[in-house]
C-alpha cells in the first residue's frame, strides 16, 4: 500500500529511518521553510525602522539564549539562574578579542562567524566549570551554585579594569561580501545573520534530541538512579548540559556584542538571568518549540506594556508612578498566569492546535 | 558467560547489618533466586552487586571483574542490568524512549556526528530500534510502544521496568521483585518471560522473590537470606526441607 506523505493520517512508517524523520508530514516540512523563507523575505518588501528591527534582533538572540536554557533547565530540569552570566561569558570573550587585538582588527570584523563560535566555545567551557557542582548537588542546592556563578560574574566584571569595570567595551563594525556594514543597514543585516544562527542551532538541538547525547539529559531529569543503571554518569551528564547551554549562551552573548557594539554589564545581570528563565517558563519546558515561542511573547510582551504606560502617562498623574510601575508588574503577573494555568507554556498551545489538524480531515 | 562470585560480603548501616558475611556463587545461564522474610537482605545483596551500595568489607568479582567499588554505570557495562523493585521508569517518556535509553551505552557515534545526524548516526540509531523492536516484541509491549509511562497500569510497567533491563543486553540479569503487586495472570506472563530469558535469550537470572510458589518451580538454585545471614542454600528441595529455612518462614514449633 502506497502511503500518503501529506497527511498524518494513513501515514505508515515502513523502515525505523522514516521514523527518525524529523518532520511527520510532507505538509509540517512545507509549512516550516515556507515559514522560514517568509521571515527571510519580508524585510525586502516592508519598510521597518531601524528602532522596530532592533527588537526583532533581541527576540532572535534571545532565542539562542533560551535554546540553551531550555537544554539545561527545561530538558536536564536543572535549574539555573546565571544563564545571563553565560550569555555575558560570550559577550566579554568577544569584547576582549576586540579590546586585544583592536576594535576594528581584521579578525573581529571579517572572521565574526569564527569569533561568535570561540565565543560559544568558551561560554562552553564556563557552563561546564559552573556545572560541577552538579556531580554533587542537586535541585535547589544546584540553582544556589548558579546564581553564586552568576554573582561572581557580575562582580569580577564591574571591579577588573580588564573588562573596563562594567563600561561599555566597545566592538567594531563588521564587514560582509557588500563591504562594511553601515549604520543604515546594521540592524537589518544582524536580523539575518542572527535569524540564520537561530535556524542553524534549532536544526542542531532537534539532531540531538532525537540521539543519545539527547536522551540522556531528559533521563538525569526524570530518574537519574536509574539513568545510572542504564550506563550513564548523571554527574558528567549534567555537567554536560551545563556545558551545552553555555554553549549555546556564548553564541547569543557574542551576537548581542555584535549588534549593540559592545558589551556593557547591564545586559547581563539576575534581572536578566530571571527574565530568561521567565521566557523559557513561558515558551514551554522542555519543549523546542518553546524555545521560540517564550522570547517572541516575553519581549512583545514588554514592548506592548511599554507603549501601553507611555500612553497612559497621558491621563494618569505623574506622581504616582503608575505607569512606570505597569511594566514590572505585567511580567510578573504574566508569569504567575502561566504557571498556574499553563505550566507546559505555549508550545502547549501549539502542540493543541497541531494535533486538531492532525486527524484532518477525520474526527477522531 | 561470567561467574559472580559474592565473598564474605558484609554491609553494615551505622551500627546495623544489613549482611553479614554473605557467600553466594552465581552460575552462568541459571535462575538463582534469592529469599528471605521482610528485611532481610535480598534488596541490599542486589543493591551490592549493581553498585549502589558498596559493602562495608568483602569482595564482589563478576569473572575476572571486580565490582566491589565500581559505581552502577560501569558495572551496566560489563552486561549486568537491574530491574527495581520500586519502579524506576523514566515517568515522562514513552516506552519506545525508555527502552532506547537503555541502548545509551551501543549507540557509537560521536557527539558532533549526533549534533550533524550524519547517516552513520542514522544507520546506528536504526540498527537500535529494531533491537528495540525486538525485546518490545518479546516482551509483548506492542500495544504500548508509544504511549508514556506514566499512563500504564502497574502491571505493565512492571514489565516495562523487565523490558528495560533487558534492552541494555545484559548477560546478567538482576530482577527485583517482578511479581510484586500483581494479580494470578500477570504473574503467569512474567514467569513465562523470565523462562523465555533463560532459554532463548541465553541470561543468567538472579530473581529477589517473595512468592515461594514461583521461586520453587522455576529456581535451579535458591540462596535464602534472614536478617542479613546467608541461612541456607541449593537446589529447591533441599531449601524446603533445611530446618532453617522452615524456622525463619513458619517458626519455631
Amino acid at each position: 500500500m502506497a502511503t500518503n506523505r501529506w497527511l498524518a493520517t494513513g501515514n505508515f512508517f515502513t523502515t525505523y529511518k522514516e521514523e527518525q524523520r524529523i518532520f511527520l508530514t510532507n505538509i509540517d516540512r512545507l509549512c516550516l521553510w515556507l515559514l522560514i523563507a517568509a521571515l527571510y523575505a519580508w524585510p525586502f518588501f516592508v519598510e521597518t525602522s531601524n528602532k522596530g528591527m532592533l527588537v526583532l534582533d533581541n527576540i532572535l538572540i534571545a532565542m539562542v539564549a533560551i535554546l540553551g536554557l531550555n537544554l539545561v533547565t527545561g530538558f536536564a530540569g536543572l535549574i539555573s539562574i546565571g544563564h545571563a552570566a553565560f550569555v555575558g561569558v560570550g559577550a566579554y570573550t568577544t569584547a576582549l578579542i576586540a579590546s586585544g587585538l583592536g576594535t576594528d582588527h581584521v579578525f573581529l570584523t571579517h572572521a565574526w562567524p569564527l569569533v561568535i563560535i570561540i565565543s560559544g566555545l568558551v561560554g562552553a567551557v564556563f557552563g561546564g566549570i559552573v556545572g560541577l557542582p552538579a556531580l554533587r548537588l542537586k535541585h535547589l542546592y544546584l540553582a544556589i551554585a548558579t546564581l553564586s556563578f552568576q554573582m561572581i560574574f557580575q562582580w569580577v566584571i564591574n571591579f577588573s579594569k580588564l573588562f573596563n569595570q562594567g563600561q561599555t567595551m566597545s566592538v567594531g563594525r563588521v564587514f560582509w561580501l557588500t563591504g562594511k556594514i553601515g549604520r543604515k543597514d546594521h540592524y537589518l543585516f544582524w536580523y539575518f545573520a542572527v535569524l540564520t544562527i537561530v535556524v542553524i542551532s534549532g536544526f542542531l538541538v532537534r539532531n540531538l534530541l532525537r540521539t543519545r547525547y539527547g536522551r540522556c539529559l531528559v533521563a538525569v531529569r526524570d530518574n537519574d538512579r536509574a539513568a545510572d543503571a542504564m550506563g550513564m554518569h548523571p554527574g558528567f551528564t549534567k555537567v554536560y548540559a551545563f556545558a551545552l547551554a553555555g554553549f549555546f549562551a556564548g553564541i547569543a552573548g557574542s551576537l548581542h556584542c555584535y549588534l549593540y557594539r559592545g558589551a556593557g554589564i547591564e545586559s547581563f545581570t539576575l534581572h536578566q538571568s530571571i527574565s530568561y528563565l521567565a521566557m523559557a517558563i513561558v515558551g514551554g519546558l522542555g519543549t523546542l518549540s518553546g524555545s521560540f515561542f517564550g522570547p517572541a511573547a516575553i519581549r512583545l510582551l514588554d514592548l506592548g506594556v511599554e507603549n501601553l504606560s507611555s500612553w497612559a502617562t497621558n491621563f494618569l498623574p505623574s506622581t504616582m508612578n503608575i505607569a512606570t510601575a505597569l511594566r514590572p508588574l505585567t511580567f510578573g503577573l504574566v508569569i504567575v498566569l502561566f504557571l498556574m494555568f499553563e505550566p507546559r507554556g505555549i508550545a502547549n498551545w501549539w502542540r493543541i492546535i497541531k494535533s486538531y489538524f492532525k486527524l484532518w480531515p477525520f474526527k477522531y | 558467560m561470567n561467574k559472580l562470585t559474592v565473598s564474605d560480603v558484609t554491609l553494615t548501616f551505622g551500627g546495623l547489618n544489613a549482611l553479614t558475611s554473605v557467600n553466594m556463587t552465581i552460575e552462568p545461564g541459571l535462575i538463582t533466586s534469592i529469599i528471605g522474610p521482610n528485611g532481610a537482605g535480598k534488596t541490599s545483596m542486589l543493591n551490592c552487586v549493581s553498585g549502589f551500595y558498596h559493602p562495608t568489607s568483602g569482595e564482589i568479582h563478576y569473572g575476572e571483574h571486580r565490582l566491589t567499588h565500581s559505581s552502577p554505570h560501569e558495572i551496566s557495562i560489563l552486561g549486568i542490568a537491574r530491574a527495581f523493585q520500586n519502579l524506576e521508569l523514566f515517568r515522562g517518556l514513552s516506552v519506545l524512549d525508555n527502552l532506547l535509553l537503555a541502548r545509551h551505552k551501543h549507540l557509537d557515534y560521536s557527539f558532533l556526528s549526533a549534533f550533524f545526524y550524519t547517516p552513520k548516526t542514522s544507520r546506528i540509531e536504526a540498527e537500535n530500534r529494531a533491537f528495540v523492536e525486538d525485546i518490545i516484541d518479546f516482551m509483548e509491549l506492542e500495544p504500548y510502544r508509544k504511549q508514556l509511562v506514566g499512563n500504564l497500569s502497574y502491571g505493565v510497567q512492571k514489565r516495562v521496568e523487565v523490558a528495560r533491563a533487558l534492552t541494555l543486553g545484559p548477560e546478567l540479569l538482576l530482577l527485583d521483585e517482578p511479581m510484586a503487586g500483581m494479580n494470578i495472570e500477570e504473574k503467569e506472563d512474567i514467569v513465562r518471560f523470565i523462562m523465555d530469558i533463560k532459554q532463548e535469550r541465553n541470561t543468567t537470572v538472579v530473581l529477589v522473590e517473595h512468592d515461594l510458589g514461583v521461586v520453587m518451580d522455576i529456581s535451579d538454585q535458591i540462596y535464602v537470606l534472614d536478617f542479613g545471614e546467608l541461612i541456607g542454600s541449593g537446589t529447591p528441595e533441599a531449601v524446603s526441607k533445611n530446618e532453617r529455612v522452615i524456622e525463619a518462614y513458619i517458626g519455631e514449633e
